[in-house]
């Protein structure tokens, strides 16, 4: 104890020590030069002989001051103190050595965040594990997902052992009344039994019970948290408030938690389908909803997926018409919340992943060529008494704080990329949870551990390597001050480096040439200068099909004339924005097998519509104000319809029969358009069948409006046209055609915008690593170069010499990357299925443009060194 | 050679006779032992602190022979106990040593 008090006065009294310690050494070299001399030796030989008894002063001082108080701990901050002095005083390898580390970390952590929240996080579902989704899907259409037929979802109540709490799901856009005003708001059905599947019961009030799933029992509605929060202004007394949907009452009975999702899916509220038994199994067709299950305790997923498919041929065989080739599929609920996401994700994963392999190598560059610069510092350090445990941990201190501030800074850029992230995905791309997800901290560790460690095993190496023989470096004047090995170290760099920017380049490439393909796509239709606005008809109030059609044409009869307006037109689906697609065959071929039926996209429209959205008339007419309700059912097919069911034939006058509920025809063809892409960009051009509006109504309508000036100028007047209609009729979807199918490419935007980024930081990161391990390389032959030069070298040659052998690394590298690339369009192909096809222009661009920043970043350097003075050169010696 | 834990005791023995500074420390241990201990002068001083800081030893700053200022160390109570203590571990062990090689 008292030594302890002791060493800490004596810690507070650190320099007066130092000053004593001195002045005894130095007390002690004047009494031992003094005997000396007394026995006859000249003042400067007493002198250096009383130092040579002494020994080296260094060390013993370090010793000393040693036993003085805690060795460690004044040695470690000491290394602190050294290490930033001298990395203020090489402001460039630090400000390179930070930045690479923060330009690898803060994306990593950002993406890998968003990666482990959105992809591996369990949902928030009891047993989440235990959740299946139900799907079902047809042999012959590649459509795993696809909507169930109520009455196979009634046969599944009764049939399945394996699977507890079958419950349906579906969207549903619903008209409601919010403090006065109405609005088109997005919700879903859920039957009761799908939230006993999920596990999750109402944070206020209850979820539905069985016997509001019935019809007539149904006038009650559940409320997400969000909305509740957000819209109603999280009122208290919301259980049992009367809530007015599509003009009828409904009784709120509960609100979700908060974040409560079905399967991912965003929702306002949720509703009942009111159905009754006898019409689930009555009905028709597939719909729009799938199914939600809990597998029973004791049943795997594989075993409930065997039993749902012996059900599935059961009712094949026992319904044809229904359900010949249509088998069900059962999917995780996990996979299907993330499966859209999932591919994205990955694969800005895997390009982030590789800009940090990047960065590391950068670091590594760095650290392992100033180590060789300062292979002479450290000799001299040696001399003057440091002990070789001493620099490696001086070094090692070095890494640290290089590490520590590179991961300071990181993350600082983790948070900006994280912000960035979540605003350019908002709204644009429905990614399952991803607003909350948080700058995850376990990532966020793991990043910046890959980076302290990186910087610690290229800090540890080299120290070893160098404090080896620094004896011989002292000697040497650091002249060597590159071995061969560490050259060859530095080699294996550059081509790592850029083999891992070509995969990242050429990956990145390939997608962003793909998706700026499918940009450019000719949609069939003029987008630019539409204005689009939906309405949606609130059942109840409009269950007179009359009364919609009157609202629809008379709107249209308003907008029309309006100033700007050249032509408007309606629709029931805007083209990119889905539809119906069902069965028809042609009235004069006998109808086709169950099974074989022949499928179309059926788009009701207003007579204009082809004018107003640019698409050619081939031949025969367009719909006319005439074709109405009580007159001769018309349709007008795509040309990709009529070439395949109509080769060599006029399909003008013939008749087709067209599934689509009661008047299923036939429809007589009074025209032929010109194709167009009826989903998205990427589809293929569907064969599609037109009808009029006024003899196929559905649900609502989105208003086109073509002008010469801003679309979004003109919103008032289709306002103003539909309120006079009917003022409690809400527009919804306002905006530009444009604006629609720029929606459908959001996802591969947001991704290509990031994977751009991605790509430019690691060129930037490649240029900076060849540029760093050149400029190094060369300046260690300073005195070559201008050895060679005083011998009657040309800086030309010289340049050549140089710039052949950095060639060879970045080839090299080149080489591998290219070979990397072709894997990894192999893996995008057939893993994350990206529709890509091996574009040889994407490639040869990429590694030209790699090859070119490689040979830029070591031009420079070569050039300075091939161009020295020699005179200056050599006097480096 | 020394052995380990040898150089305290003999810094110990030597200030028994007053306080003296370094060099003479060294001196008088190179004479005492007839030159058959070569201790290196350089590690006297870390051996010279680390007593201090067990207080075994104090120092003060007074004038030399020579006029300058020079740190002169000096036993303490507790030096003197721990030498007491350190000699007759020491004498019981060469005693055992003599016994075992004679």
């Amino acid at each position: 104890m008292r030594e302890f008090l002791c060493k800490l006065g004596w810690l507070r009294q650190r320099n007066p020590k130092e000053d004593e310690l001195r002045e005894e050494l130095e007390f002690h070299l004047t009494a031992e030069s003094e005997e000396c001399k007394a026995s006859g030796l000249t003042e400067r030989q007493a002198r250096s002989a009383a130092h040579r008894d002494l020994g080296n002063l260094g060390l013993i001082s370090e010793d000393t001051r040693a036993k003085w108080g805690w060795p460690m701990f004044e040695q470690f901050i000491n290394d602190i103190r050294y290490t930033g002095r001298t990395l203020l005083r090489a402001p460039s390898f630090t400000g390179a050595a930070v930045l690479t580390l923060a330009l690898g970390i803060g994306p990593t952590s950002a993406i890998f965040s968003v990666a482990r929240g959105v992809l591996l996080k369990p949902l928030p579902y009891h047993e989440p594990d235990r959740i299946v989704s139900i799907f079902e899907s047809k042999s012959t259409a590649n459509n795993p997902r696809n909507a169930i037929a109520s009455a196979n979802f009634a046969e599944w109540l009764a049939r399945s052992q394996s699977l507890q709490n079958i419950g349906m799901t579906g969207s549903s856009r619903r008209t409601v009344m919010i403090d006065g005003q109405p609005e088109d708001l997005p919700g879903r059905f859920a039957s009761s039994e799908v939230f006993r599947a999920l596990g999750v019961t109402a944070a206020m009030g209850r979820t539905f019970t069985a016997s509001e799933d019935e019809s007539g029992k149904d006038q009650v509605i559940i409320l997400s948290y969000e909305f509740w929060h957000n819209r109603l202004h999280a009122r208290e007394d919301i259980i049992g408030l009367k809530m007015i949907v599509n003009g009828e009452p409904r009784i709120v009975v509960g609100v979700m938690p908060p974040e409560f999702t079905i399967a991912g899916e965003k929702a306002n509220f949720f509703v009942t389908y009111g159905w009754t038994m006898e019409r689930l199994r009555t009905s028709p067709g597939r719909g729009i909803s799938h199914a939600i299950a809990r597998l029973r305790d004791g049943v795997t997923f594989n075993q409930a997926a065997a039993e749902m498919k012996n059900i599935a041929a059961q009712l094949e065989k026992e319904v044809p018409d229904r359900n010949a080739n249509w088998t069900v599929n059962l999917v995780p609920v996990h996979e299907q919340t993330v499966d859209q996401i999932r591919p994205a994700i990955l694969i800005l994963s895997g390009a982030v992943g590789l800009v940090l392999l990047i960065a590391c190598v950068n670091v590594a560059n760095l650290l392992l060529a100033r180590s060789t610069v300062r292979q002479r510092e450290l000799g001299l350090r040696a001399a003057l008494g440091a002990g070789r445990a001493r620099l490696i941990r001086q070094m090692l201190t070095e890494s640290l704080i290089l590490g520590v501030a590179g991961g300071a800074a990181g993350l600082a850029l983790a948070f900006v990329f994280h912000r960035g992230l979540l605003t350019l995905m908002a709204d644009r791309i429905p990614v399952p949870r991803l607003d909350q997800v948080a700058p995850d901290m376990p990532v966020v560790a793991v990043t910046i551990a890959l980076a302290l460690g990186t910087g610690l095993l290229f800090g540890v190496v080299p120290a070893f390597v160098t404090s080896r023989n620094l004896h011989g470096s002292v000697r040497e004047g650091g002249r060597h001050g590159v071995g061969s090995r560490s050259r060859r170290v530095l080699g294996a760099h550059v081509v790592a480096e850029i083999a891992f920017a070509l995969v990242l380049l050429a990956g990145a490439g390939l997608l962003i040439r793909s998706f700026l393909r499918i940009q450019q796509t000719d949609p069939g239709f003029r987008a630019g200068g539409l204005l689009t606005a939906r309405v949606q008809f609130p059942g109840a109030k409009y269950s007179d099909l009359r009364r919609r059609t009157a609202v629809v044409n008379d709107v249209l009869a308003k907008i029309s004339v309006a100033p700007g307006v050249q032509s408007a037109a309606g629709a029931a689906f805007l083209p990119m924005t889905g539809g119906i697609g069902t069965g028809f065959y042609r009235t004069d071929h006998p109808p086709p097998a169950p099974g074989q039926r022949l499928s179309c996209d059926v788009r009701p429209i207003t007579p204009g519509f082809f004018r107003t959205m640019g698409i050619p008339l081939r031949s025969g007419r367009d719909f006319a104000p005439s074709d109405v309700r009580e007159s001769k059912q018309v349709a007008v097919i795509s040309e990709a319809l009529a070439r395949r069911h109509f080769p060599g034939e006029n399909p003008i006058g013939k008749q087709l029969v067209v599934r689509v509920g009661p008047p299923d025809g036939p429809w007589e063809i009074v025209g032929v358009v010109a194709d167009i892409k009826m989903n998205s960009l990427e589809g293929d051009m569907r064969p599609a069948v037109w009808v009029p509006q006024n003899q196929l109504v559905a649900g609502g309508v989105s208003f086109l409006l073509r002008t010469g000036q801003d679309p979004l100028s003109l919103v008032n007047t289709v306002r103003q046209a539909v309120r006079a209609n009917d003022p409690e009729l809400p527009l919804a979807d306002v905006m530009t055609m444009d604006g629609v199918v720029g929606r459908t490419l959001a996802r591969q935007r947001v991704v290509t915008t990031i994977l751009a980024v991605f790509a430019a930081m690691a060129l930037l990161l490649a240029g900076v690593g060849v540029y760093g391990v050149m400029a190094y390389s060369v300046a260690q032959r300073t005195s070559e170069m201008g050895l060679r030069i005083a011998l009657g070298a040309s800086p030309g040659t010289l340049l050549q010499t140089i710039i052949r052998e950095a060639m060879v690394l970045v080839a090299m590298g080149l080489a591998i990357g290219l070979a990397g690339a072709l894997a990894l369009t192999r893996v995008l192909q057939t893993q994350l299925a990206v529709k890509t096809t091996s574009d040889p222009a994407a490639f040869a661009g990429v590694t030209l443009t790699l090859g070119i920043t490689a040979l830029i970043a070591s031009l420079i350097p070569a050039w300075r060194a091939a161009t020295v003075d020699p005179l200056v050169a050599l006097r480096n010696e | 050679m020394l052995l380990q834990g040898t150089l305290d005791l003999l810094i110990l023995r030597t200030l028994l006779f007053g306080p003296t500074h370094g060099h003479a420390v060294a001196k008088r241990i190179k004479q005492s032992s007839e030159d058959l201990l070569q201790i290196e002068t350089g590690s006297l001083y870390p051996a010279l602190h680390r007593p201090e800081a067990r207080g075994l030893i104090a120092a003060s700053w007074e004038k030399s022979e020579l006029g300058k200022r020079a740190k002169y160390y000096s036993l303490t109570a507790r030096g003197r106990k721990e030498l007491l203590a350190e000699r007759a571990k020491w004498d019981t062990f060469s005693r055992a040593m003599g016994l075992v090689l004679s």
